[in-house]
């Protein structure tokens, strides 16, 4: 029988866990949370949505998830739009970056910002539907995307300048 | 606007979130403005960057076989859950029966809603087919977007745009009022050289979740594109190659 949803919820999973055995454990506490309540799922909604919502939930109130609950720094969580700006070269230096730096920058993003990227970049999530699996608005999401956007650039920047560009050698 | 409130608008579009006026207008200013555009142009690179280095790993084999067992142990009296750190859990048997039938019916679920999509396309390749059979194929003709949008008016309960067409290789030969499973929709007829193209228009329901872009029909040859815009589903059928109906999906998409 097919298994929707569980290499996605996986990979998701070992995002925010940084570890592969309670990623594990955090997937398959979903499922048996998604049977239990699946009464509660409206037929017609995103199944989608529903699922990582009850993962990320899951997590939050996991070991892991209550030390990263307790150190997310208070953001100015505002529904305005963040004031980024386009710095070119930090831009460039996301741009050519290689896959493990760019993973290794991911794993350093604080995990509201690091969930936010990989919901909408990495499982392609519309705006709205992001919003539904954290339970924010849809103008939380814009600003936290664009400050987690901001952060991996940052991120890789400094990566850049500290290895003197030694990643181009290695693509 | 200035640049700055340009470039606040980069993640919406590099995310496709911009309404199509606001794509357009997007567009319009990147076209002028060096920063601005390799600005968005390092967004839209960046978040398939993001993409493929996001996209780590599978779910191992033993995690997908444990998921399993979860449900194939509904026959025992009760199922203990037992990982690492997982806390145990009792269930008692009628709930696990439950749990079972309820992931059985997901994975029907899926499964129908996976078998739906070839399903709903065929349906519109069929509409298709079955408009250019008829004796008359549009019910208003005219090559005048001004005149077709408007005739639509109180005959479906949604309104769309047009794109000018100048310059394209398409022309609008008109448009005919369709049903697909209950809904009204548009259907408008668009000619390249002697080849015809329905463009069908509705507004987007569970039923027409189709994951996906563009589909070959293999059985009937025929090429289609969908999408969804402004809470509309678009779907174009039509024998021309997919790379023409991109062209005119594109045209649709930022009229």
């Amino acid at each position: 029988m097919a298994v929707p949803l569980l290499d996605p919820l996986f990979n998701f999973a070992r995002w925010l866990t940084h570890d592969s055995v309670e990623a594990e454990d955090l997937v398959q506490e979903t499922f048996a949370k998604a049977l239990r309540g699946f009464g509660s799922f409206v037929p017609g909604t995103d199944f989608r949505a529903w699922m990582f919502r009850i993962l990320r939930n899951t997590f939050l109130t996991s070991r892991t998830g209550l030390q990263v609950k307790l150190t997310v720094p208070l953001d100015p969580d505002d529904d305005r739009l963040a004031t980024v700006t386009w710095e070119t070269p930090e831009s460039l230096a996301l741009v050519s970056a290689t896959r493990d730096a760019l993973q290794a920058a991911l794993e350093a993003l604080p995990v509201h910002y690091r969930e936010v990227v990989l919901l909408c970049d990495v499982e392609e999530m519309k705006y709205a539907e992001t919003a539904e699996v954290l339970g924010v608005p849809i103008g939380t999401v814009m600003s936290r995307l664009a400050r987690g956007r901001k952060a991996l650039r940052q991120i890789l920047a400094d990566d850049k300048a500290a290895t003197g560009g030694k990643l181009d050698s290695t693509r | 606007m200035n640049c700055a409130e340009w470039q606040a608008q980069i993640n919406s579009f590099a995310d496709a979130e911009l309404t199509p006026r606001g794509t357009q207008e997007f567009r319009a200013h990147a076209d002028e403005c060096r920063e601005c555009a390799s600005a968005a142009l390092a967004a839209m690179e960046t978040k398939a960057a993001v993409r493929r280095a996001g996209k780590r790993c599978t779910a191992p084999p033993e995690l997908r076989a444990r998921l399993l067992l979860q449900v194939q142990a509904s026959s025992d009296t009760a199922v203990r859950m037992t990982s690492p750190k997982a806390n145990v859990v009792n269930w008692p048997r009628s709930a696990v029966a439950a749990a079972a039938m309820i992931l059985l019916a997901a994975g029907l679920f899926f499964l129908a809603s996976r078998e739906r999509r070839p399903n709903a396309l065929g349906e519109f390749a069929d509409l298709h087919v079955s408009t250019l059979a008829s004796a008359n194929p549009v019910e208003v003709v005219s090559t005048d977007r001004h005149t077709v949008k408007p005739w639509f008016q109180g005959r479906i309960p949604f309104t769309f745009d047009l794109p000018e067409l100048q310059g394209s290789p398409f022309t609008l030969t008109g448009g005919r009022v369709t049903y697909f499973h209950q809904e009204p929709g548009a259907q408008l007829i668009f000619a390249e050289q002697k080849h015809l193209i329905s463009a069908f228009i509705f507004r987007d329901t569970p039923q027409l979740a189709i994951p996906g872009e563009a589909f070959a029909d293999r059985g009937t040859s025929f090429n289609l594109q969908t999408w969804t815009q402004d809470g509309l589903r678009y779907v174009l059928v039509s024998d021309i190659n997919t790379a023409a109906l991109k062209q005119l999906a594109d045209l649709l998409q930022h009229y």
